[in-house]
Protein backbone atom coordinates (compact mmCIF):
# COMPACT_ATOMS: atom_id res chain seq x y z
CA UNK A 1 0.00 0.00 0.00
CA UNK A 2 1.05 3.89 -1.32
CA UNK A 3 1.87 6.15 2.08
CA UNK A 4 -0.39 9.63 1.08
CA UNK A 5 0.50 10.75 4.08
CA UNK A 6 3.46 10.37 6.43
CA UNK A 7 4.30 12.00 10.32
CA UNK A 8 7.86 12.24 11.09
CA UNK A 9 8.73 12.88 14.59
CA UNK A 10 6.05 15.63 14.63
CA UNK A 11 6.72 17.62 17.77
CA UNK A 12 4.68 21.08 18.79
CA UNK A 13 4.27 23.38 21.85
CA UNK A 14 2.05 26.19 22.41
CA UNK A 15 4.04 28.71 24.87
CA UNK A 16 6.41 26.35 25.91
CA UNK A 17 4.00 23.73 26.69
CA UNK A 18 4.27 20.74 24.36
CA UNK A 19 1.42 19.38 22.87
CA UNK A 20 2.44 17.19 20.70
CA UNK A 21 5.58 14.72 20.91
CA UNK A 22 7.20 12.94 18.19
CA UNK A 23 4.66 12.12 16.16
CA UNK A 24 5.26 8.77 13.46
CA UNK A 25 1.83 8.32 11.39
CA UNK A 26 1.27 7.00 8.15
CA UNK A 27 -1.57 6.91 6.24
CA UNK A 28 -1.98 4.61 3.16
CA UNK A 29 -3.92 5.33 0.12
CA UNK A 30 -7.60 4.64 0.34
CA UNK A 31 -6.62 3.83 4.51
CA UNK A 32 -9.02 5.41 7.34
CA UNK A 33 -7.11 6.04 10.22
CA UNK A 34 -8.44 7.03 13.37
CA UNK A 35 -7.32 9.26 15.93
CA UNK A 36 -9.08 8.84 19.87
CA UNK A 37 -8.14 9.99 22.88
CA UNK A 38 -9.25 12.59 25.57
CA UNK A 39 -9.92 16.25 25.23
CA UNK A 40 -6.74 17.88 24.98
CA UNK A 41 -4.72 15.43 23.64
CA UNK A 42 -3.59 16.87 20.74
CA UNK A 43 -5.68 15.09 18.03
CA UNK A 44 -6.80 18.86 16.58
CA UNK A 45 -3.15 19.87 16.60
CA UNK A 46 -2.29 16.65 14.86
CA UNK A 47 -4.28 17.17 12.04
CA UNK A 48 -3.52 21.25 11.60
CA UNK A 49 0.09 20.29 11.58
CA UNK A 50 -0.79 18.03 8.20
CA UNK A 51 -1.27 21.15 6.83
CA UNK A 52 0.46 23.64 8.58
CA UNK A 53 -2.52 25.72 9.38
CA UNK A 54 -0.56 24.98 12.45
CA UNK A 55 3.33 25.37 12.44
CA UNK A 56 4.84 22.34 14.12
CA UNK A 57 8.04 23.34 15.63
CA UNK A 58 9.81 19.81 15.31
CA UNK A 59 9.91 17.17 12.56
CA UNK A 60 8.45 16.64 9.09
CA UNK A 61 5.32 15.70 7.63
CA UNK A 62 5.67 14.04 4.06
CA UNK A 63 2.54 14.09 1.10
CA UNK A 64 3.01 12.46 -1.45
CA UNK A 65 6.43 11.52 -0.99
CA UNK A 66 7.47 15.80 -0.49
CA UNK A 67 7.78 17.13 2.51
CA UNK A 68 5.01 19.53 2.85
CA UNK A 69 6.30 23.05 1.61
CA UNK A 70 6.63 26.19 3.98
CA UNK A 71 4.32 28.81 2.33
CA UNK A 72 3.46 29.99 -0.92
CA UNK A 73 1.91 29.12 -3.65
CA UNK A 74 3.39 25.61 -3.26
CA UNK A 75 2.11 25.21 0.14
CA UNK A 76 -1.66 26.23 -1.30
CA UNK A 77 -1.34 23.40 -4.18
CA UNK A 78 -0.58 21.35 -1.28
CA UNK A 79 -3.48 21.99 0.79
CA UNK A 80 -6.10 21.96 -2.32
CA UNK A 81 -5.45 17.95 -2.29
CA UNK A 82 -5.49 17.56 1.73
CA UNK A 83 -8.67 18.44 2.30
CA UNK A 84 -9.59 19.50 5.87
CA UNK A 85 -13.59 19.17 7.51
CA UNK A 86 -13.92 21.42 11.17
CA UNK A 87 -15.89 20.07 13.68
CA UNK A 88 -17.97 23.74 13.69
CA UNK A 89 -18.08 23.45 9.24
CA UNK A 90 -17.09 26.80 9.17
CA UNK A 91 -18.98 27.49 6.26
CA UNK A 92 -19.01 30.58 3.97
CA UNK A 93 -22.33 31.79 5.39
CA UNK A 94 -22.66 34.27 2.53
CA UNK A 95 -22.53 31.54 -0.10
CA UNK A 96 -24.83 29.35 -0.72
CA UNK A 97 -23.99 25.41 -0.77
CA UNK A 98 -22.92 24.98 -4.43
CA UNK A 99 -21.20 28.71 -4.32
CA UNK A 100 -19.37 27.18 -0.77
CA UNK A 101 -17.93 23.84 -3.00
CA UNK A 102 -17.13 26.18 -6.24
CA UNK A 103 -14.93 28.96 -4.35
CA UNK A 104 -11.59 27.12 -4.22
CA UNK A 105 -11.94 25.28 -7.28
CA UNK A 106 -12.32 28.92 -8.91
CA UNK A 107 -10.23 30.74 -7.24
CA UNK A 108 -7.26 28.36 -5.99
CA UNK A 109 -7.18 25.75 -8.49
CA UNK A 110 -7.87 27.97 -11.35
CA UNK A 111 -10.96 26.41 -13.25
CA UNK A 112 -13.67 28.00 -15.34
CA UNK A 113 -16.48 29.00 -13.50
CA UNK A 114 -18.28 26.34 -15.69
CA UNK A 115 -15.86 23.62 -14.26
CA UNK A 116 -16.00 24.74 -11.10
CA UNK A 117 -19.72 24.49 -10.41
CA UNK A 118 -19.52 21.33 -12.18
CA UNK A 119 -17.08 19.81 -9.51
CA UNK A 120 -19.07 21.45 -7.02
CA UNK A 121 -22.09 19.93 -7.94
CA UNK A 122 -20.82 16.30 -7.88
CA UNK A 123 -19.14 16.65 -4.90
CA UNK A 124 -22.43 17.76 -3.46
CA UNK A 125 -23.85 14.89 -5.41
CA UNK A 126 -22.00 12.40 -3.24
CA UNK A 127 -22.91 13.67 -0.13
CA UNK A 128 -26.19 13.36 -0.65
CA UNK A 129 -26.93 17.05 -1.02
CA UNK A 130 -27.44 17.54 -4.72
CA UNK A 131 -30.73 18.65 -4.52
CA UNK A 132 -29.93 21.31 -2.18
CA UNK A 133 -27.29 23.46 -4.08
CA UNK A 134 -29.47 27.03 -4.13
CA UNK A 135 -29.40 26.82 -0.15
CA UNK A 136 -27.85 29.35 1.72
CA UNK A 137 -25.76 27.49 5.26
CA UNK A 138 -28.34 28.61 7.63
CA UNK A 139 -31.27 27.14 5.95
CA UNK A 140 -29.38 23.75 6.64
CA UNK A 141 -29.71 21.27 9.72
CA UNK A 142 -25.96 20.82 10.72
CA UNK A 143 -25.99 17.71 9.44
CA UNK A 144 -26.59 19.08 6.36
CA UNK A 145 -23.87 21.56 6.67
CA UNK A 146 -21.36 19.43 8.03
CA UNK A 147 -22.09 17.71 4.57
CA UNK A 148 -21.64 20.81 2.37
CA UNK A 149 -18.35 21.20 4.21
CA UNK A 150 -17.11 17.66 3.20
CA UNK A 151 -18.33 18.71 -0.52
CA UNK A 152 -16.45 22.12 -0.49
CA UNK A 153 -13.03 19.75 0.36
CA UNK A 154 -13.98 16.80 -2.09
CA UNK A 155 -14.64 19.60 -4.68
CA UNK A 156 -10.76 19.76 -4.99
CA UNK A 157 -10.62 16.29 -5.39
CA UNK A 158 -8.35 15.88 -2.47
CA UNK A 159 -5.89 13.10 -1.93
CA UNK A 160 -6.78 12.50 1.78
CA UNK A 161 -9.16 14.36 4.52
CA UNK A 162 -8.57 15.69 7.69
CA UNK A 163 -11.88 15.72 9.42
CA UNK A 164 -11.40 17.34 12.88
CA UNK A 165 -14.61 15.34 14.91
CA UNK A 166 -16.96 15.86 12.37
CA UNK A 167 -19.82 14.79 14.09
CA UNK A 168 -18.97 16.24 17.73
CA UNK A 169 -21.13 20.03 16.86
CA UNK A 170 -24.54 17.61 15.95
CA UNK A 171 -27.66 16.52 17.42
CA UNK A 172 -27.93 13.20 17.91
CA UNK A 173 -30.05 12.13 15.57
CA UNK A 174 -27.53 14.22 12.74
CA UNK A 175 -24.49 11.91 13.56
CA UNK A 176 -25.74 8.90 11.18
CA UNK A 177 -26.14 11.49 7.83
CA UNK A 178 -22.41 12.39 8.18
CA UNK A 179 -21.39 9.05 9.34
CA UNK A 180 -23.01 7.74 5.72
CA UNK A 181 -21.40 10.04 3.82
CA UNK A 182 -17.70 9.30 5.33
CA UNK A 183 -18.20 5.67 5.02
CA UNK A 184 -19.21 6.01 1.57
CA UNK A 185 -16.04 7.90 1.09
CA UNK A 186 -14.13 5.10 2.42
CA UNK A 187 -15.69 2.81 -0.10
CA UNK A 188 -14.89 5.11 -2.93
CA UNK A 189 -11.06 4.49 -1.58
CA UNK A 190 -10.08 8.61 -0.33
CA UNK A 191 -7.79 7.76 2.44
CA UNK A 192 -8.86 9.99 5.39
CA UNK A 193 -7.42 11.13 8.94
CA UNK A 194 -10.32 11.66 11.51
CA UNK A 195 -9.95 13.00 14.97
CA UNK A 196 -13.38 11.25 16.49
CA UNK A 197 -15.19 10.49 19.61
CA UNK A 198 -17.83 8.01 17.82
CA UNK A 199 -15.91 4.51 19.33
CA UNK A 200 -18.72 2.00 17.62
CA UNK A 201 -17.85 4.28 14.08
CA UNK A 202 -13.99 3.90 14.51
CA UNK A 203 -14.33 0.48 15.12
CA UNK A 204 -16.36 -0.55 12.12
CA UNK A 205 -15.08 2.15 9.68
CA UNK A 206 -11.21 2.37 10.31
CA UNK A 207 -8.47 0.55 9.58
CA UNK A 208 -6.25 1.68 11.92
CA UNK A 209 -7.04 3.84 15.42
CA UNK A 210 -4.28 5.74 17.15
CA UNK A 211 -4.74 6.38 20.38
CA UNK A 212 -3.18 9.69 21.76
CA UNK A 213 -2.82 10.75 25.09
CA UNK A 214 -0.54 14.06 26.27
CA UNK A 215 0.44 15.07 22.73
CA UNK A 216 2.12 11.03 21.99
CA UNK A 217 0.37 7.87 20.38
CA UNK A 218 0.57 5.47 22.83
CA UNK A 219 -1.04 3.11 20.85
CA UNK A 220 -1.90 2.71 17.04
CA UNK A 221 -3.31 -0.52 15.50
CA UNK A 222 -6.30 -2.11 13.77
CA UNK A 223 -9.48 -1.49 15.71
CA UNK A 224 -10.05 -4.67 17.67
CA UNK A 225 -6.09 -4.62 18.91
CA UNK A 226 -6.78 -0.55 20.30
CA UNK A 227 -10.32 -1.83 21.60
CA UNK A 228 -10.45 -5.34 23.04
CA UNK A 229 -7.08 -5.56 23.56
CA UNK A 230 -5.44 -2.15 25.21
CA UNK A 231 -2.05 -2.47 26.26
CA UNK A 232 -1.57 0.99 28.28
CA UNK A 233 -2.94 1.47 31.24
CA UNK A 234 -4.01 5.33 29.84
CA UNK A 235 -5.98 3.47 26.91
CA UNK A 236 -7.94 0.73 29.42
CA UNK A 237 -8.44 3.84 31.43
CA UNK A 238 -9.61 6.33 28.90
CA UNK A 239 -11.66 3.21 26.98
CA UNK A 240 -13.45 1.95 30.19
CA UNK A 241 -15.13 5.87 30.47
CA UNK A 242 -16.75 5.72 27.53
CA UNK B 1 -45.91 86.92 11.53
CA UNK B 2 -45.89 88.25 7.87
CA UNK B 3 -42.42 90.03 8.86
CA UNK B 4 -41.12 86.23 10.15
CA UNK B 5 -42.18 85.17 6.26
CA UNK B 6 -40.69 88.75 5.21
CA UNK B 7 -37.47 87.96 7.23
CA UNK B 8 -37.11 83.97 7.05
CA UNK B 9 -39.08 82.47 3.85
CA UNK B 10 -38.61 85.62 1.30
CA UNK B 11 -40.01 83.77 -1.90
CA UNK B 12 -39.29 87.05 -4.00
CA UNK B 13 -35.42 86.37 -2.36
CA UNK B 14 -35.54 82.74 -2.34
CA UNK B 15 -36.40 82.62 -6.20
CA UNK B 16 -33.98 85.34 -7.01
CA UNK B 17 -31.04 84.02 -5.82
CA UNK B 18 -31.86 79.83 -6.73
CA UNK B 19 -29.34 80.36 -9.58
CA UNK B 20 -26.80 81.01 -7.20
CA UNK B 21 -27.66 78.29 -4.57
CA UNK B 22 -28.17 75.56 -7.37
CA UNK B 23 -24.19 76.15 -8.52
CA UNK B 24 -23.31 76.55 -5.04
CA UNK B 25 -25.28 73.07 -4.77
CA UNK B 26 -23.10 71.64 -8.32
CA UNK B 27 -19.76 72.44 -6.21
CA UNK B 28 -20.68 70.65 -3.01
CA UNK B 29 -22.02 67.65 -5.25
CA UNK B 30 -18.57 67.90 -7.01
CA UNK B 31 -16.77 67.80 -3.56
CA UNK B 32 -18.61 64.68 -2.52
CA UNK B 33 -18.17 63.16 -5.78
CA UNK B 34 -14.21 63.32 -4.58
CA UNK B 35 -14.74 62.96 -1.04
CA UNK B 36 -16.56 60.05 -0.87
CA UNK B 37 -15.17 57.61 -3.48
CA UNK B 38 -11.44 59.14 -2.44
CA UNK B 39 -12.28 58.83 1.10
CA UNK B 40 -13.53 54.99 0.39
CA UNK B 41 -11.00 54.27 -1.76
CA UNK B 42 -7.72 55.34 0.54
CA UNK B 43 -9.46 53.86 3.59
CA UNK B 44 -10.03 50.51 2.01
CA UNK B 45 -6.04 50.75 0.92
CA UNK B 46 -5.43 52.15 4.77
CA UNK B 47 -7.77 48.95 6.43
CA UNK B 48 -5.93 46.47 3.81
CA UNK B 49 -2.57 47.95 4.58
CA UNK B 50 -3.23 47.97 8.51
CA UNK B 51 -4.08 43.54 7.90
CA UNK B 52 -1.46 42.63 5.94
CA UNK B 53 1.17 44.13 7.32
CA UNK B 54 3.48 43.07 10.02
CA UNK B 55 2.97 43.91 13.53
CA UNK B 56 5.29 47.01 13.25
CA UNK B 57 3.36 48.61 10.62
CA UNK B 58 0.10 48.28 11.63
CA UNK B 59 1.34 50.28 14.95
CA UNK B 60 3.40 52.62 12.63
CA UNK B 61 -0.10 53.10 10.82
CA UNK B 62 -2.27 53.40 13.26
CA UNK B 63 0.12 56.10 14.68
CA UNK B 64 -0.78 58.11 11.36
CA UNK B 65 -3.88 57.25 11.56
CA UNK B 66 -4.44 59.10 15.02
CA UNK B 67 -2.61 62.07 13.55
CA UNK B 68 -4.53 62.87 10.99
CA UNK B 69 -7.65 62.68 13.47
CA UNK B 70 -6.22 64.38 15.77
CA UNK B 71 -6.04 67.38 13.78
CA UNK B 72 -9.57 69.52 13.38
CA UNK B 73 -10.47 68.61 9.52
CA UNK B 74 -10.94 72.77 9.09
CA UNK B 75 -7.37 73.52 10.20
CA UNK B 76 -5.82 70.32 8.07
CA UNK B 77 -8.63 72.02 5.43
CA UNK B 78 -6.46 75.68 5.78
CA UNK B 79 -3.33 74.02 6.14
CA UNK B 80 -4.04 72.08 2.36
CA UNK B 81 -5.41 75.08 0.51
CA UNK B 82 -3.24 77.83 2.22
CA UNK B 83 -0.09 75.69 2.67
CA UNK B 84 0.63 73.95 -0.31
CA UNK B 85 1.12 77.34 -2.30
CA UNK B 86 4.02 78.29 0.14
CA UNK B 87 5.41 74.77 -1.67
CA UNK B 88 5.02 76.14 -4.69
CA UNK B 89 1.52 73.66 -5.73
CA UNK B 90 -1.47 75.44 -5.90
CA UNK B 91 -4.33 73.06 -6.96
CA UNK B 92 -7.38 74.35 -7.80
CA UNK B 93 -9.86 75.39 -4.83
CA UNK B 94 -12.06 72.27 -5.40
CA UNK B 95 -8.88 69.50 -5.59
CA UNK B 96 -7.59 71.05 -2.60
CA UNK B 97 -10.56 70.75 -0.51
CA UNK B 98 -10.95 67.56 -1.61
CA UNK B 99 -7.28 66.33 -1.23
CA UNK B 100 -7.65 67.51 2.63
CA UNK B 101 -11.24 66.27 3.66
CA UNK B 102 -10.27 62.76 1.84
CA UNK B 103 -7.24 62.47 4.06
CA UNK B 104 -9.69 63.34 7.09
CA UNK B 105 -12.81 61.08 5.71
CA UNK B 106 -10.52 57.90 4.80
CA UNK B 107 -8.96 57.25 8.48
CA UNK B 108 -12.70 56.91 9.57
CA UNK B 109 -13.36 54.93 6.74
CA UNK B 110 -10.40 53.09 6.78
CA UNK B 111 -11.18 52.20 10.58
CA UNK B 112 -14.74 51.58 9.80
CA UNK B 113 -13.73 48.58 7.51
CA UNK B 114 -10.84 47.31 9.53
CA UNK B 115 -13.60 46.60 12.42
CA UNK B 116 -15.21 44.93 9.53
CA UNK B 117 -12.39 42.66 8.49
CA UNK B 118 -11.63 41.91 12.24
CA UNK B 119 -15.03 41.34 12.86
CA UNK B 120 -15.39 37.96 10.61
CA UNK B 121 -14.03 35.01 12.84
CA UNK B 122 -10.38 33.81 12.21
CA UNK B 123 -11.90 30.33 11.33
CA UNK B 124 -13.38 31.82 8.26
CA UNK B 125 -9.88 32.77 7.08
CA UNK B 126 -8.78 29.22 7.99
CA UNK B 127 -11.44 27.53 6.10
CA UNK B 128 -10.23 29.25 3.03
CA UNK B 129 -6.86 28.59 3.56
CA UNK B 130 -7.58 24.48 3.98
CA UNK B 131 -8.54 25.25 0.49
CA UNK B 132 -5.69 26.75 -0.84
CA UNK B 133 -6.86 30.10 -1.36
CA UNK B 134 -4.19 33.14 -1.01
CA UNK B 135 -4.62 36.05 1.08
CA UNK B 136 -5.82 38.78 -1.49
CA UNK B 137 -8.56 35.99 -3.00
CA UNK B 138 -10.01 35.30 0.70
CA UNK B 139 -10.33 38.72 1.27
CA UNK B 140 -11.99 39.27 -2.16
CA UNK B 141 -14.42 36.28 -1.49
CA UNK B 142 -14.88 35.60 1.77
CA UNK B 143 -13.53 38.61 4.21
CA UNK B 144 -14.73 41.42 2.80
CA UNK B 145 -18.31 40.20 1.68
CA UNK B 146 -18.77 39.55 5.25
CA UNK B 147 -16.98 42.42 6.40
CA UNK B 148 -18.24 45.49 4.60
CA UNK B 149 -22.03 43.62 5.21
CA UNK B 150 -21.39 43.84 8.81
CA UNK B 151 -20.26 47.70 8.98
CA UNK B 152 -22.62 48.72 6.51
CA UNK B 153 -23.83 51.00 8.27
CA UNK B 154 -21.32 52.81 10.08
CA UNK B 155 -19.80 53.25 6.21
CA UNK B 156 -23.12 54.80 5.40
CA UNK B 157 -23.05 56.90 8.62
CA UNK B 158 -19.55 58.46 7.55
CA UNK B 159 -20.45 58.75 4.46
CA UNK B 160 -22.73 61.20 5.87
CA UNK B 161 -20.54 63.13 8.04
CA UNK B 162 -18.28 63.11 4.78
CA UNK B 163 -20.76 65.19 2.82
CA UNK B 164 -21.41 67.66 5.96
CA UNK B 165 -17.75 68.36 6.24
CA UNK B 166 -17.87 69.51 2.94
CA UNK B 167 -19.67 72.68 3.87
CA UNK B 168 -16.57 73.26 5.80
CA UNK B 169 -14.95 74.43 2.12
CA UNK B 170 -17.00 77.48 2.63
CA UNK B 171 -14.32 78.95 4.97
CA UNK B 172 -11.82 78.67 2.47
CA UNK B 173 -13.59 80.68 -0.13
CA UNK B 174 -15.28 77.27 -2.42
CA UNK B 175 -18.50 78.11 -4.11
CA UNK B 176 -20.21 75.70 -2.25
CA UNK B 177 -23.53 75.86 -1.04
CA UNK B 178 -22.94 77.56 1.68
CA UNK B 179 -20.73 80.10 0.62
CA UNK B 180 -23.23 80.73 -2.15
CA UNK B 181 -26.18 81.34 0.50
CA UNK B 182 -23.86 83.46 2.71
CA UNK B 183 -23.28 85.76 -0.81
CA UNK B 184 -26.98 85.24 -1.83
CA UNK B 185 -27.75 86.85 1.76
CA UNK B 186 -25.71 89.34 1.41
CA UNK B 187 -26.85 90.56 -1.17
CA UNK B 188 -30.12 90.65 -0.94
CA UNK B 189 -29.96 91.53 3.26
CA UNK B 190 -31.98 88.32 3.86
CA UNK B 191 -31.36 85.21 5.79
CA UNK B 192 -34.01 83.15 2.65
CA UNK B 193 -31.02 81.85 0.91
CA UNK B 194 -29.62 80.33 4.06
CA UNK B 195 -32.43 78.73 4.55
CA UNK B 196 -32.71 77.43 1.09
CA UNK B 197 -29.62 76.29 1.65
CA UNK B 198 -30.51 74.39 4.55
CA UNK B 199 -33.60 72.70 2.38
CA UNK B 200 -31.00 71.92 -0.07
CA UNK B 201 -29.10 70.17 2.44
CA UNK B 202 -31.79 68.51 4.14
CA UNK B 203 -33.12 67.65 0.39
CA UNK B 204 -29.01 66.12 -0.46
CA UNK B 205 -28.96 63.98 2.92
CA UNK B 206 -32.74 62.80 3.91
CA UNK B 207 -32.50 59.68 1.37
CA UNK B 208 -29.13 58.70 3.17
CA UNK B 209 -30.63 59.15 6.77
CA UNK B 210 -33.20 57.29 5.81
CA UNK B 211 -31.23 54.46 4.45
CA UNK B 212 -29.18 54.26 7.12
CA UNK B 213 -31.90 54.05 9.66
CA UNK B 214 -33.35 51.61 7.90
CA UNK B 215 -29.85 49.19 8.25
CA UNK B 216 -30.42 50.27 11.72
CA UNK B 217 -26.74 51.96 12.82
CA UNK B 218 -26.42 55.35 14.73
CA UNK B 219 -28.14 58.24 12.93
CA UNK B 220 -25.20 59.96 14.25
CA UNK B 221 -21.34 58.91 14.60
CA UNK B 222 -19.58 59.69 17.60
CA UNK B 223 -17.19 62.19 16.41
N1 LIG C 1 -3.68 27.90 19.56
C1 LIG C 1 -3.34 27.37 20.73
N2 LIG C 1 -2.72 28.11 21.66
C2 LIG C 1 -2.34 27.58 22.84
N3 LIG C 1 -2.57 26.32 23.19
C3 LIG C 1 -3.18 25.51 22.32
C4 LIG C 1 -3.61 26.00 21.05
N4 LIG C 1 -4.20 24.97 20.39
C5 LIG C 1 -4.15 23.91 21.21
N5 LIG C 1 -3.54 24.22 22.37
C6 LIG C 1 -3.27 23.29 23.49
O1 LIG C 1 -2.70 22.13 22.96
C7 LIG C 1 -3.23 20.97 23.59
C8 LIG C 1 -3.84 20.06 22.57
O2 LIG C 1 -5.01 20.67 22.03
P1 LIG C 1 -5.90 20.06 20.90
O3 LIG C 1 -6.93 21.06 20.57
O4 LIG C 1 -5.03 19.58 19.81
O5 LIG C 1 -6.56 18.81 21.64
P2 LIG C 1 -7.73 17.86 21.14
O6 LIG C 1 -7.27 16.48 21.35
O7 LIG C 1 -8.16 18.26 19.78
O8 LIG C 1 -8.90 18.19 22.18
P3 LIG C 1 -10.48 18.17 21.97
O9 LIG C 1 -10.91 16.74 22.03
O10 LIG C 1 -10.99 18.95 23.14
O11 LIG C 1 -10.77 18.83 20.66
C9 LIG C 1 -4.21 21.46 24.62
O12 LIG C 1 -3.57 21.50 25.86
C10 LIG C 1 -4.55 22.84 24.17
O13 LIG C 1 -4.85 23.67 25.26
MG1 LIG D 1 -9.91 19.09 18.98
Amino acid sequence: MNTVLELRGVGKAFAGVPALRDIHLAVGTSELVALIGPSGSGKSTLLRCCNRLTEPDAGEVVFEGSPVPAGGAELASVRRRMGMVFQAFNLYPHLNALENAALAPRRAAGLSQGEAEGAAREALERVGLGDRTAAMPDELSGGQQQRVAIARALALRPRILLLDEPTSALDPELVGSVLRVIRSLKEDGVAMLIATHEIAFAREAADRIAFLADGEILECGPPEEILDRPKSERLQHFLSRL
Amino acid sequence: MSEFFQTFLNLEVMRESSGLLLRGLWVTVQACLIVVPGGLLFGAGLSLAQTLAPAWGTRALSWGVDVVRAFPPLVLLVLVVHGLPFLGIEPPPLLGVGIALTINTSTYYGEILRAGILSIEPTQWEAARSTGLGTAATLRHVILPQGVRNVLPDLAGNTLEAVKLTSLASVVALPDLLRMARVAQGVHFNPSPLILAALLYLALLWPLVRLIRRLGGRAVLPA
